[in-house]
């Protein structure tokens, strides 16, 4: 049976439509881009709709204006940047995401955007080079296996087929992908944060002065799973350790991912929390343990990428006012993950 | 039985040198002279763990994990958590002794995760190719069909795939824990493992799965859980401990999956 990924998600996070499931409900059409972002324009401080305002501006410009504005010193040594096209790039949309995903690149050339700013790598590594890195063993993370000798690469090993079909979408559409993570993170209140309580309509219900905590009127884990599967638009990706009929109130967020020592610090003045990934022999374990202890408590967690695509909506509203004229929007991912039943 | 002398066996049987540099392969709890009337091998020392093992009078636990939720299991981290200090209480009224195995674990041939991982997910040692790899060469199938047999075959509620489910695959690479290989190994279809960081790693498997399902590229990742990928080898453990320490009772005692997932649909 195939899992069918394309149900249950709200227009707002619609995703990425599988690719045996795509509608074209679940895409933009130049037309609805531009009807979005002429509302945009209109806003109080932006420049009217002119074409020659967004024109003006390159890639290059872009980055320049988004260092000097993101709020925080620019580090030196920084996952941020240009990771692929030519910075001289004349600026036609900007599309915000978790990951610029090929899925991802396709819809915004469908929208007419010509750059994506990104949370994660694009080239699937920290590296992130458009070039696959030197084979090698497995990582040898804790806590991991001893790594097992990798097998001799083939003389003269063939190109890797999905850096080629990427990098080649990117050259033919003359894209331009800006990775935006570590310096959005570190904005106050964090941005992740606040987008994935937006997505969840729990803005109003904010612990006062802390964009990580909310009381939210009682729900069950259940019908916590079943708000972020409808508000997300993730389902095989939720994973969760507690009782599905525990009541929660107080709501703690741990968007992207975390280690131990923030599950410690959060868990205890909170009735659940909801992660974007954890280390299982950390936070899973943790939260496995408090709920023998008879604390009636859950860990949720929606996956990194999934966490991290609201405050990329966020983060499309901010760049609206960093590249003012420009049309701006986010897309979402939609959840890597399916589960067989 | 003293838990020292335990231990001694287990070194001189191991096959392979003991490091005494490791950090994780060291007492938790207790200490070489406590006084040993079973043991309990498991993945996890969770709470209920330790009182299932107690229970059944087993006061010695070999886990393959970490006890104290961070992998040098520093106390100091969680010091000041409530459940921590439950924990403590539990296994020093029970006197119980806890020695970790893992570095040794994956250093002894065989390394009893990948023999338990491969047979609680149906992967015969007949298909592995070449013998030792952990790389499977199957008759050809879908990965919905392969993934659908996976969670059948190790009853992972929590499972997770990424990747185009009607690819045809037929090559299987295993991996345990949270040490895979990368996806993108030019003789692998299918990575199937314990836990994966998502992504800004080394390698990130699983958004490489989700673009080649774009590019029409055959490659999966099944995720098991951490849990589900190293657990059953501790069975083996439970057995080789067994024939060298015939005095004390030994048995697995499963911390089981803790995670639960909705269906896709």
């Amino acid at each position: 049976m195939l899992p069918e990924r394309g149900g249950d998600r709200s227009p707002a996070t619609h995703a990425h439509g599988a690719w045996y499931n795509r509608t074209p409900m679940t895409r933009l059409s130049r037309r609805e881009f531009a009807a979005l972002t002429a509302a945009a324009a209109a806003a109080p401080f932006a420049f009217g709709p002119d074409a020659s305002a967004a024109a003006a501006l390159t890639a290059k410009e872009l980055l320049d204006r988004i260092t000097a504005q993101i709020g925080v010193a620019w580090k030196a040594e920084t996952v941020d940047g240009l990771k692929a096209g030519d910075p001289s790039t004349a600026v036609t949309g900007i599309v915000t995401t978790a990951m610029a995903s090929l899925g991802v690149l396709k819809r915004a050339v469908e929208a007419g955007a010509n750059v994506v700013v990104t949370s994660q790598p694009t080239f699937y590594a920290k590296a992130d080079t458009r070039t696959p890195p030197a084979p090698r063993g497995p990582g040898g993370g804790p806590p991991g296996a001893a790594p097992a000798a990798p097998p001799p690469p083939p003389a003269a090993a063939p190109p890797d087929a999905v850096y080629t079909a990427k990098n080649a979408f990117i050259d033919q559409h003359k894209l331009v992908v800006i990775r935006l993570n570590e310096h959005w993170k570190l904005r106050d209140p964090d941005p992740q944060a606040v987008g994935l309580a937006q997505a969840m309509g729990w803005t109003k219900h904010q612990v006062a002065g802390n964009a990580k905590r909310y009381d939210v009127p009682a729900l069950t884990v259940d019908a916590l799973v079943a708000a972020l599967r409808k508000n997300l638009g993730v389902a095989g990706g939720i994973r969760v350790v507690g009782d599905p009929k525990t009541s929660l109130r107080r709501i703690g967020l741990l968007p992207g991912s975390t280690p131990i020592q923030a599950s410690l610090e959060l868990m205890p003045e909170v009735d659940a929390i909801v992660a974007g990934e954890v280390r299982e022999w950390e936070s899973v374990e943790y939260a496995r343990d408090q709920v023998a202890a008879g604390n009636r408590k859950a860990l949720i967690l929606v996956g990194r990428i999934s966490s991290e695509d609201p405050g990329m909506r966020v983060c499309a509203d901010w760049l609206k006012t960093v590249a003012p004229g420009v049309p701006v929007r986010h897309i979402g991912v939609g959840d890597p993950y399916w589960r067989p039943a | 039985m003293k838990a020292g002398e335990i231990i001694d066996r287990i070194k001189k049987q191991l096959g392979v040198p003991w490091r005494d540099a490791t950090y994780r392969d060291t007492f938790k709890s207790g200490g070489p002279d406590s006084e040993v009337t079973g043991i309990a091998t498991t993945a996890f020392v969770s709470l209920d763990v330790i009182r299932t093992a107690t229970a059944a009078g087993l006061n010695m636990i070999i886990p393959h994990e970490d006890t104290f939720w961070n992998d040098r299991d520093d106390q100091a981290v969680v010091a000041q958590d409530a459940v921590y200090k439950q924990k403590l209480e539990l296994l020093n009224k029970h006197n119980v002794v806890v020695f970790r195995i893992h570095d040794h674990m994956h250093a002894q041939r065989p390394d009893f995760t990948y023999v338990g991982s491969a047979r609680a997910i149906g992967l015969d040692p007949k298909h592995e190719d070449p013998p030792g790899s952990h790389r499977f060469v199957i008759p050809e199938t879908t990965l919905a069909a392969l993934a659908a047999d996976v969670k059948h075959r190790s009853g992972a509620r929590a499972l997770r795939v990424v990747g185009d489910p009607r690819a045809k695959v037929s090559r299987i690479r295993l991996g345990v824990g949270y040490a895979s290989p990368p996806i993108n190994a030019a003789d692998i279809d299918v990575l199937i493992s314990g836990e994966q960081q998502e992504s800004d790693g080394t390698f990130d498997s699983q958004p490489y799965a989700l673009d080649a399902a774009e590019a029409g590229v055959a490659k999966g990742i099944i995720l098991l859980g951490h849990t589900i990928s190293e657990e059953a080898g501790m069975l083996e453990m439970a057995q080789w401990i067994k024939g060298f320490v015939p005095e004390v009772p030994v048995q697995l005692i499963k911390a089981e999956e803790p995670l639960w997932g909705p269906a896709s649909r």
